[in-house]
């Protein structure tokens, strides 16, 4: 007897491949959300707050600019939503845009959908299933978030309505990663365009909030729109329900565009020949700065232009908070001491620099690690390359573009605050950017670490000193930690430069855990099987 | 015997519970087309990665030129691979991976990697990420038969192409044949090892178990032959070298030979034959004789 077994419904399959991909991160994503909210409101401390002192507050552009528009800080759940709801959203929204990407366009990439198309399916059902199942993921974090700040004892309308933007956001992200995979051929195309729109929705929120005659900016982003919700506050569900209808019509053009288009090319065509160009392929450094200038260029747009703003805001900043002493103790215990000068100003918001830069040196060894995962590394290492030779190369080009990327960085600062006179000097913004280069190299050093001996966990481990560290302070400082606990954090080492002088002892205590990182990741690198 | 193009010595290899590779003693001389057997899974592909250094020994040595594999800087200098599935970035031409592979690679012979370029009708101005299989391979071919290293190490190079193509391969094997380089090549085409290997090793579930020259693997194994007679076809059981004998109808007789012929010739000598067929088998027929029972 023949037992043929009985074909699925290939929607149920498709469904049951793309949870497989991503619940672990999901998990991840959602514990994090949830629990750093619920942390904020239960260590929120409630001070007599002096009503004409926030009515100054929420007028001042600069803190609008940075923190998003202040309300309701006088209630727990107010000060938790202000207080994390933009990180939170930006990181929600990076995850689903990258997950979205990747179990769509990398997986077609990779030459997996071919199999997988040949069934009883199409592209637009496959890629209608996978983005309805990660669309799924927002929902959960943004229900788990409200929950946990219920639970915590935050207003539940406040809550719910957070949870829900928080999950509007992330489902935007999830159909803009979507639409991008179909537009682009490659993965790294769709994602360096939903970035650029990423950065762009988190620029419009900033501007929008700062300026009261470019205000309308807001309605334009997702970022935008979820801070007009006002959770805690006026609790509006027009801004909420925009965000989610623009997030639903994404999502039906992403599927509509996958209708379109034939199996493994993007909406956009791309140039089918083209003369060659050679410069840069004469050895395996300069291929390494070949391959990583693309992304450079484009890492150090979205990173110039988003210190360009707190450059041009920080005199009415730094003023506002001599103003208002109150506000400046507030801060500080939200993680911001010193912002009353300029130079405390610049050094506060140049040591958040260390994470876009440390996800960059992990993104960059990743890349990596995913050539030699789909076997591009093969032809070079049959060449007379030793793997030390080209560890060695992708880590000092990782390394010196990051430096770029914070050069960078320090010269849009200095170029902001010089446009409005705030009298930051450039030598002292470009010592402010370097300052979290320690924190850059631990990045760095996690990342090969994991490249020798995981290396399927180079992105998530190289990232961790910086987005794990960041997020370890935000808590730390909300929950008012001990100190201990604050100092697992690298960012707690960080020197205020250039308001004060650069920790070189700590400097030079990140610098050797790093190198230990690096030799550990080198010697893993070269004892074991490399997959080409 | 002159010298080793590459040569493994007990050579194992463990991943987890599975033995992939198990003590593998091969020697390939310089100079030779050596073609490399075995169904998937066998050990094939692991044996060349750890020919090159990319995959580390659990035990024994392979060694390239006298060199140990692992010393990449010195064995890489004097081979070029073609992998079996072979991966480019998919936004350089190929005219730019072949840039880079002459640039970083043993060294290349421009002149005869733009001769190849053009009878392996590559387009190389097209992004990696248009071409085909076949076309990625041409491309991986291109850059290894034009290095003119003294050692190519191909792993089923010609899994993608097409015939024309295909008859390209052989001639460009045939080049390096007469320029002296060694040429290790893994593949199932075995009309394609047959024509242009001199020896062949076959390896079987993680054991190499055959060594011989394509002609000596013939004599070692049993010729076919189909005879018919006028009259009463003669009793052939029993004589020395006679195997798997049937009657096919009352005047044909088929049997194989496995041997020397000369005891059945005899016999057959006595009997009036009327027509004879012998038949050597072919590789392939040879092949599903080792795998026909006991695969893997």
């Amino acid at each position: 007897m023949i037992a043929i077994t009985a074909p699925a419904r290939p929607e149920r399959v498709l469904r049951g491949l793309a949870v497989r991909q991503v619940r672990r991160a999901a998990l991840v994503v959602t514990t994090v959300c949830a629990g750093m909210s619920a942390l904020v409101v239960v260590g929120y401390q409630s001070e007599a707050l002096d009503p004409a002192a926030l009515a100054a507050l929420a007028r001042n552009p600069a803190i609008r600019t940075l923190f998003g528009e202040p309300v309701a800080l006088d209630q727990a759940g107010g000060f938790t939503v202000w207080r994390t709801g933009t990180v939170l959203a930006v990181l929600l929204g990076v995850w689903a845009m990258l997950a979205a990407t990747r179990i769509t366009r990398g997986e077609e990439d990779a030459g997996r959908w071919s199999l997988l198309l040949s069934g009883g399916t199409t592209l637009a059902v496959a890629v209608r299933q996978h983005l309805g199942v990660l669309a799924v993921v927002p929902v959960l974090a943004g229900a788990a978030t409200a929950a946990a700040m219920i639970a915590s004892e935050a207003d539940i309308t406040g809550s719910v309505l957070h949870g829900i933007g928080l999950a509007a956001v992330g489902i935007f992200f999830v159909a803009l990663g979507g639409v991008s995979a179909q537009m682009f051929s490659s993965r790294s195309a769709a994602n360096g365009a939903a970035a650029a729109a990423l950065v762009g929705g988190l620029l419009a929120r900033m501007v929008g909030d700062g300026m009261p005659a470019l205000a309308w900016l807001r309605w334009l982003s997702p970022f935008g729109l979820m801070a007009l919700t006002r959770p805690f506050d006026t609790n509006r569900g027009l801004p909420v329900a925009v965000l989610a209808c623009a997030a639903l019509l994404l999502l039906a053009l992403a599927g509509g565009l996958a209708a379109w288009r034939d199996v493994g090319a993007g909406i956009l065509v791309t140039a089918d020949s083209r003369p060659a160009r050679t410069a840069l392929l004469g050895s395996v450094p300069a291929f390494a700065v070949r391959r990583t200038l693309r992304p450079l260029a484009a890492w150090s747009a979205g990173i110039g232009a988003y210190f360009l703003l707190p450059g041009l805001i920080a005199r009415s900043m730094t003023e506002f908070l001599t103003d208002n002493p109150q506000f400046a103790a507030m801060a500080a215990q939200a993680g911001f001491p010193a912002l009353g000068t300029v130079e405390g100003y610049a050094a506060t918001l140049f040591a958040l620099l260390a994470v876009p830069v440390g996800v960059f040196v992990a993104v960059r060894l990743a890349a990596v690690a995913a050539d030699e995962n789909a076997r591009r590394l093969t032809l070079l290492l049959a060449a007379p390359v030793t793997r030390l030779r080209l560890l060695a190369a992708e880590v000092a080009v990782a390394g010196c573009a990051a430096l770029v990327l914070i050069t960078v960085a320090g010269l849009a600062m200095w170029a902001g605050t010089a446009t409005v006179h705030a009298g930051l000097g450039m030598g002292d913004a470009i010592a402010g950017a370097w300052n979290v280069v320690p924190i850059v190299v631990l990045c760095l050093g996690a990342a090969v670490l994991a490249l020798g001996w995981r290396p399927r966990t180079v992105a998530a481990v190289g990232a961790l000193p910086a987005v794990g560290g960041f997020m370890w302070q935000v808590i730390a400082d909300s929950v008012d930690a001990p100190s201990w606990v604050r100092a697992l954090s690298p960012f707690a080492h960080l020197a205020a430069v250039p308001a004060t002088a650069p920790d070189w002892p700590a400097a030079s205590v990140m610098a050797g855990i790093a190198a230990a990182g690096a030799v550990a990741g080198t010697i893993g690198y070269r004892r074991r099987d490399l997959s080409a | 015997m002159g010298v080793s193009a590459l040569r493994t010595e007990n050579l194992s290899k463990r991943y987890g519970r599975l033995l992939a590779l198990d003590n593998l003693s091969l020697d390939v001389a310089a100079g030779e087309v050596f073609g490399f057997l075995g169904p998937n899974g066998a050990g094939k592909s692991t044996t060349i990665r750890l020919l090159l250094g990319l995959a580390r020994p659990t035990a024994g040595r392979a060694r390239i030129f006298d060199t140990d594999a692992a010393d990449v800087a010195t064995t890489h200098r004097k081979l070029a691979y073609v992998p079996a599935d072979v991966a480019l970035w998919p936004r350089m031409t190929g005219a730019e991976v072949l840039d880079l592979l002459a640039r970083v690679g043993p060294g290349t012979d421009t002149a005869y990697r733009d001769e190849l370029i053009q009878r392996f009708a590559l387009d190389v101005s097209k992004p990696a990420g248009t071409y085909s299989t076949g076309n990625r391979q041409k491309v991986a071919l291109i850059a290894a038969f034009a290095t003119r290293a003294p050692l190519l190490v191909l792993d089923e190079p010609t899994s993608g192409l097409d015939p024309l193509m295909e008859l390209q391969f052989r001639q460009a094997v045939g080049v390096a044949r007469d320029n002296g380089q060694t040429v290790f090549l893994s593949s199932h085409q075995l009309a394609e090892v047959e024509a242009v290997c001199d020896r062949v090793g076959i390896l079987r579930a993680g054991e190499l178990v055959e060594v011989a020259s394509v002609a000596q693997l013939r004599r070692l194994h049993h010729t076919e032959v189909a005879a018919t007679f006028t009259g009463t076809p003669p009793d052939l059981t029993g004589v020395l070298g006679v195997d798997g004998l049937h009657n096919d109808g009352v005047a044909t007789v088929r049997f194989t030979l496995n041997g020397s012929p000369t005891a059945a010739l005899r016999a057959l000598a006595d009997a009036d034959v009327a027509t004879i067929v012998v038949r050597e088998q072919s590789l392939e027929e040879i092949f599903l004789a080792y795998y026909g029972q006991n695969a893997r």
